[in-house]
């Protein structure tokens, strides 16, 4: 059974996309393993001696490295993903790269209609970063939208069709996942620059 | 103007908060920046309260006072960073004081993408609703390989990327005028331009007769049936014969011209010869317009004040002539607004006299003599530099038809007649800004747009409808 990162933009309560990554690990369970970590309450982001990384990241950034993919739950602040999800990734590309040729699915949840749609656009522009490297899948954006009211009691989503919808982007995701497996032996054209890279200030 | 400036990096030796730095340091001439701390903003968090965080509640005082905010961004992970991602969450939650201010976007970047995806991507956040600034469009500012640009003490080093950046802040210094409305006096500081001397238009009072021809008095009295000699006008308050008029207008004690609305030189109370004038004018060039008696290089100085008094900005206008030596000579043309009941522009009085004798007198009569103020400095012309001295709409007998040597006319009319001029007058040379409505956002309540407000509901913005949805999630907040 593959193994993947959960990992919900926000850490606030109530935050519909908590409970979206809640439920895709409910959901999946018997399929895939989904293992939840909390990314987003690390200091702010600042350059350090020595690339020294806060306590708790380079623990998470094994777990991502190990893992076959990663889940992300995105909110949309002001058109974008969260200060705080964007503080992850960039404390989790800061000398390391766990995220490099991995597999990650975007999912978000957002109050209104577009359900995170220029949130995603934008993480996917960031996991493309050469420090980041991620590998996404094309055409699958996940959005809840009108979140509030889109879980029942028990976390669960209720809309069937939206569930079926998910379904069918995971069944993608794994295709993405063994693609990426047999690639990862494959050289990276970039390894050469993103060493040169110092993180800009 | 006030600008305030925050870089996305409080890390010692960034390049961004070294542009900032840079720009308050140098472009003083255009604007008072101040460039703002963001080390001690935490991860933005909607459960807690910004109003905890000083530094938080100061950003938050400064980019509202301010005409507009500078932002430097640095690019991390192609887009910016979470500093400034955070601060913007901050101030677009409780508190937005972004809305509907003017942004502008620079960048440093090591590398020679010079930060073009973080800027483009700040854009878009500062378009959304609880941010809702006015980022300048165009004129970018980005700086690759910054690592070499600048030298020791913090200076950009290469004078073409000094003159670039400032003519970039210039057109903001503009955008910032148009977003706070204060644009549109700036545009209509051009207007002057559109002053007509030909007096190609009509008023009511407008004689229809030959204005250029050299008999215009004659002609334009027996037009109207005007009444002349021993015939009695009703003035406010008397009456006077044409003839009393004629003896009373010619011994005031300064030279008396008469312009109409239409730019037309109608009278004028010919006290003297025209070679004996202060400012000199022909009989006969009674009836024409301001064109025709003026020199060319006048033009633009009559259009000018014309304009000021016209539009009431100004009810007088003062020029002292070039040519006044201290002392001895201080000859004077006062433009004053004349209007009637309603306040409606009606022409210009112009008066010209020499100040001198009557402060001679004054000295006399008193037991006084004069002492220069060393606190201020007039130089011995006219209180002006010579090169922008003052143009005068008074009529220059060496334009037009006159078969005599120009008199020494004043010099090029200067577009800022402030000099010499009266304190009061106000003039720029900035390059106006079209002037265009800014709309205020209003609240839209039609689906789409209450949708977007939704979306960023998460964030914390509350909304009562949405916690009527799910009383289980907790306050929206």
């Amino acid at each position: 059974m593959k193994h993947y990162i959960g990992i919900a933009g926000t850490h606030a309560k109530g935050s519909t996309n908590t409970k979206l990554i809640n439920f895709i690990q409910k959901h999946l369970a018997g399929k895939a393993e989904v293992e939840l970590v909390d990314v987003t309450n690390w200091p702010v982001f600042h350059k350090t001696e020595n690339f020294a990384l806060p306590a708790g990241v380079k623990e998470v950034a094994d777990k991502i490295a190990a893992a076959d993919g990663v889940i992300i739950a995105t909110p949309e602040y002001d058109h974008s993903i969260p200060a705080s999800l964007m503080n992850g990734l960039a404390w989790l590309s800061y000398g390391i790269h766990p995220f490099d040729n991995k597999p990650v699915m975007i999912t978000g949840a957002s109050y209104g209609a577009l359900g995170t749609s220029r949130a995603q656009a934008h993480i996917r522009r960031i996991l493309d970063a050469p420090e980041i490297h991620a590998r996404t899948l094309s055409s699958s954006d996940f959005m809840v939208s009108r979140s509030l009211g889109a879980f029942d009691d028990e976390g669960n989503l209720t809309d069937a069709a939206l569930v079926k919808r998910f379904d069918a982007l995971f069944a993608e995701f794994e295709v993405l996942v063994e693609v990426v497996a047999t690639l990862a032996e494959a050289s990276r054209v970039a390894e050469a620059d993103a060493e040169k890279l110092a993180h800009e200030g | 103007m006030k600008l305030v400036a925050i870089a996305g990096s409080f890390d010692k030796g960034s390049y961004n908060r070294m542009l900032v730095d840079f720009m308050a340091k140098e472009y003083t001439d255009l604007a008072d920046i101040e460039v703002l701390d963001v080390d001690q903003v935490p991860l933005f968090d909607r459960d807690l309260d910004y109003k905890d965080f000083p530094q938080l509640v100061e950003l938050n005082a400064k980019i509202s006072a301010a005409d507009g905010v500078i932002l430097a961004t640095p690019e991390h992970n192609h887009t910016t960073t979470v500093v400034m991602k955070s601060i913007l969450e901050w101030l677009s939650s409780d508190v937005h004081p972004f809305q509907d201010k003017a942004v502008m976007i620079v960048g440093a970047s090591y590398l020679i993408q010079g930060t073009s995806r973080a800027q483009a991507d700040l854009r878009e956040i500062l378009d959304a609703p609880g941010v809702n600034a006015i980022p300048m469009t165009g004129n970018e500012f980005l700086m690759g390989n910054c690592q070499d640009k600048f030298d020791e003490n913090g200076n950009i080093s290469d004078e073409g990327t000094v003159k670039f950046l400032k003519g970039v802040l210039a057109k903001f210094t503009e955008w910032v005028n148009m977003v706070n409305g204060t644009g549109v006096v700036e545009a209509a500081a051009d207007d002057w331009k559109n002053e007509d001397l030909t007096a190609s238009g009509k008023t009511d009072t407008t004689i229809d007769v030959d204005m250029m021809s050299k008999d215009w008095v004659n002609q334009a009295s027996a037009k109207v049936n005007a009444a002349s000699d021993r015939d009695y006008v009703k003035l406010d308050s008397g009456v006077l014969s044409v003839n009393q008029l004629n003896w009373f207008l010619k011994t005031m004690p300064m030279e008396l011209t008469f312009m109409d609305d239409n730019a037309q030189f109608i009278y004028y109370n010919h006290m003297l010869d025209r070679d004996d004038m202060l400012a000199p004018r022909y009989p006969w060039q009674t009836g024409m317009p301001m064109s025709e008696v003026h020199p060319e290089r006048a033009k633009d100085g009559v259009k000018y004040v014309i304009h000021q008094l016209r539009t009431g900005k100004k009810d007088l206008v003062e020029m002292p002539v070039p040519g006044n030596k201290l002392n001895e000579k201080w000859i004077m043309h006062y433009y004053k607004r004349m209007a009637d009941d309603n306040g409606q522009f009606r022409g210009i009085n112009e008066w010209v006299l020499d100040l001198w004798p009557i402060v001679k007198s004054y000295l006399d009569m008193t037991g006084q003599k004069l002492v220069q103020d060393p606190t201020k400095a007039v130089d011995a012309e006219g209180g002006a530099s010579s090169s922008a001295a003052p143009a005068t709409p008074a009529v220059d007998a060496s334009a037009g038809a006159s078969e005599e040597e120009a008199t020494p006319a004043p010099a090029a009319p200067a577009v800022d007649a402030s000099a010499g001029a009266s304190d009061e007058e106000e003039t720029t040379t900035a390059t106006p800004v079209k002037p265009v409505q800014v709309e205020t956002t209003s609240v839209d309540t039609a689906a789409g747009a209450s949708d977007e407000e939704r979306d960023d509901a998460e964030k914390g913005i509350p909304d009562a409808a949405d916690e009527a949805v799910d009383t289980d999630a907790g306050a929206s907040m």
